[in-house]
């Protein structure tokens, strides 16, 4: 069931987020996520997160751009095969030149739409429930919770240091 | 100095996005005129004919392949800075890697214009894209200039994606800190990026993949290049040295105009607690390193030329040194290998005004390197009877002075609406982080 009620907790230290984030899966609250203006190892190891398929994306780029780039140069000889002082037409050596940039370039698309997809977006939802402290200064620990149990969240994050910022609308 | 804290830092580059000065806008206005001088040299030559330049037999390739040549090695230190130096995790590069970033876009969108240029009948470019066509005829591959044409093309829209990339956490940044339609533009900008664990847990991965690929790219980019030359059999260019020659003498170019450029932004935008004078000086450190490859390929050159025994190699490095161009041989010596080495005296690398000069004298020293190869070539080759001179036209000095202009123009219009450095690899620095890489 969607919480009632939405706060974030805004810290100006990793640490403290780190510790607010241990305390927070010990309590009956529910976490959603954490906004920072840099990307924290400390607070990635605390959420113990899943290595990114980013890389996966990468990689069907980059054998796609291979076979692209290789195929293209391959394509062109062959439409005109006129052998000229015994060259061959499907001249591998100078091809790994096409079949090389071709790789780079697909598998930088493959990274682009790995990363847009992954990370979605363009997406304005991101900006539901988000302070605008957390593009700054501050790291924003989000949590929800029912109405019943607003206070409690309130003065949890309190206890730990932070600004706290509550979100009416679930 | 102040202590730098996330606060400061953001405070500090969002004020250099106030409106500008009216010295901005005069500065702006002249390099527009001067743009619009080279437009106009174009449109004249593109009406009158390639005549109107300078380049005839021998020498068919002048200043339009030098600036080619000139403006993708600036290019190529923004990949260095930006890519290499991310993946060796060198925390210095973070104050200056946005504007180097920057300058390699703007510097590949320069070079790519030359060989517009130089085709003449521009229309026809169409001739090198493989797209099918009526004529039933393709691009050859196997052609040196297709590969530039397809290292190119991938250099620019890869480095255009990856400093965009870099750029969408200051974009939300701003998108924060801005009203009425500002807050609409960047939030577009911005494509909602809120920094959230899950947005970070993907990015910090493609943007190391992101240098993990374009680390590459930058050395087989400028290689490329000088393959334009190395494959001909051009006394004087066909030399397998030429790729890493070039590659060196690109970064080493670059990071001159990165001094070039970073020091004036400095001082005007008041970033001296952001780039320090440590960030300067391993910018000079490294220019003394690339000068020193650089002079070692001059020398190499010359000792491949007498090893080889080729007598029509070994005139073409006696006359480069002596013959019609030898002050571009002179001034190519002189500012890329000697100048860089005064960096060696702390006093100077710690000087800005020092630091300044010779970063514009290593930009003419670049500059000089490309005429005395690519016009010393062929000027000088196999024939006696077909050597020949060269000298550039007024059209040529027209179309260059506003390519210039065009990049100077551009970078200032970057500085005043773009943070020009990056605030979150800044916040990154003052964490004790490094940078963006997972």
């Amino acid at each position: 069931m969607a919480p009632d009620r939405h706060i974030m907790g805004l810290f100006k230290d990793e640490d403290q987020v780190v510790s607010t984030l241990d305390a927070l899966k010990a309590s009956p609250f529910e976490f959603i996520r954490v906004n920072t203006p840099i990307p924290s190892h400390k607070i990635m190891d605390a959420l113990k997160l899943k290595k990114s398929k980013v890389g996966w994306f990468t990689l069907c780029g980059g054998i796609l751009g291979f076979l692209a780039g290789f195929g293209l140069a391959i394509f062109t000889a062959t439409r005109w095969d006129m052998i000229v002082s015994g060259k061959p037409i499907v001249a591998i050596i100078p091809f790994v030149v096409v079949g090389f940039e071709a790789t780079i370039l697909f598998a930088v698309f493959g990274n682009v739409i790995g990363l847009l997809t992954q990370m979605r977006v363009p997406n304005q939802d991101w900006l539901q429930h988000y302070d605008p402290r957390c593009s700054g200064e501050h790291f924003g620990v989000l949590a929800g919770c029912n109405a019943q149990q607003e206070d409690e969240l309130k003065s949890f994050f309190k206890q730990r240091g932070a600004d706290v910022t509550v979100f009416e609308t679930g | 100095m102040t202590q730098l804290t996330y606060a400061k830092i953001d405070q500090t580059i969002l004020d250099t996005l106030t409106p500008p000065k009216r010295g901005y806008w005069i500065i702006l206005v002249l390099l527009l005129l001067g743009t619009l001088m080279g437009a106009a040299c174009w449109l004249y030559q593109i009406f009158v004919g390639m005549g109107v330049a300078g380049q005839n037999n021998p020498v068919a390739w002048g200043t339009y392949l030098i600036n080619f040549v000139f403006w993708v090695g600036i290019a190529h230190s923004g990949t260095l800075i930006s890519a290499i130096l991310h993946l060796f995790r060198a925390g210095w590069r973070n104050p200056i890697a946005r504007a180097a970033e920057t300058m390699t876009v703007f510097a590949v969108c320069i070079a790519g214009l030359y060989p517009f240029i130089h085709l003449g009948r521009v229309w026809q470019v169409y001739y090198m894209l493989p797209i099918p066509t009526q004529r039933l005829l393709w691009p050859n591959f196997l052609s040196p200039l297709m590969f530039d044409v397809i290292a190119i093309s991938t250099y620019l829209t890869v480095s255009s994606l990856f400093w965009y990339t870099g750029l969408l956490p200051d974009l939300a940044a701003i998108r924060d800190r801005t009203t009425g339609l500002r807050h609409k533009i960047f939030t577009f900008l911005a494509m909602g990026w809120s920094g959230a664990h899950e947005q970070w847990r993907h990015y910090t991965r493609g943007y190391l993949f992101f240098a993990a690929l374009a680390t590459p790219l930058v050395i087989s980019v400028h290689s490329v290049v000088s393959w334009d030359f190395a494959l001909g059999i051009v006394p004087g260019w066909h030399t397998t040295i030429f790729a890493p020659y070039f590659v060196a003498g690109a970064i080493h170019s670059g990071l001159a105009m990165v001094l070039t450029l970073m020091i004036p932004l400095r001082k005007l935008f008041k970033y001296e607690d952001i780039i320090t004078m440590e960030v300067l000086q391993n910018v000079a450190k490294t220019i003394v390193l690339t000068g020193l490859i650089v002079g070692l390929a001059y020398g190499t050159e010359y000792f491949i030329a007498w090893y080889s025994h080729n007598s029509i190699e070994m005139e073409q490095f006696r006359w480069r040194a002596l013959g019609d161009f030898r002050w571009g041989f002179y001034f190519m010596v002189l500012c890329n290998t000697l100048a860089p080495l005064l960096f060696l005296f702390k006093k100077i690398r710690t000087t800005i005004a020092s630091l300044f000069i010779i970063s514009l004298i290593v930009n003419f020293g670049m500059w000089w390197e490309r005429f005395v190869i690519i016009v010393g070539g062929v000027a000088h080759g196999f024939a006696p009877h077909a050597w020949g001179l060269y000298a550039p036209t007024w059209v040529e000095f027209g179309i260059m002075i506003g390519t210039f202009c065009l990049f100077f123009f551009l970078f200032m219009m970057f500085a005043k609406h773009l943070p020009s450095v990056s605030m979150t690899e800044m916040k990154e620095t003052v964490a004790g982080g490094h940078d963006h890489g997972a």
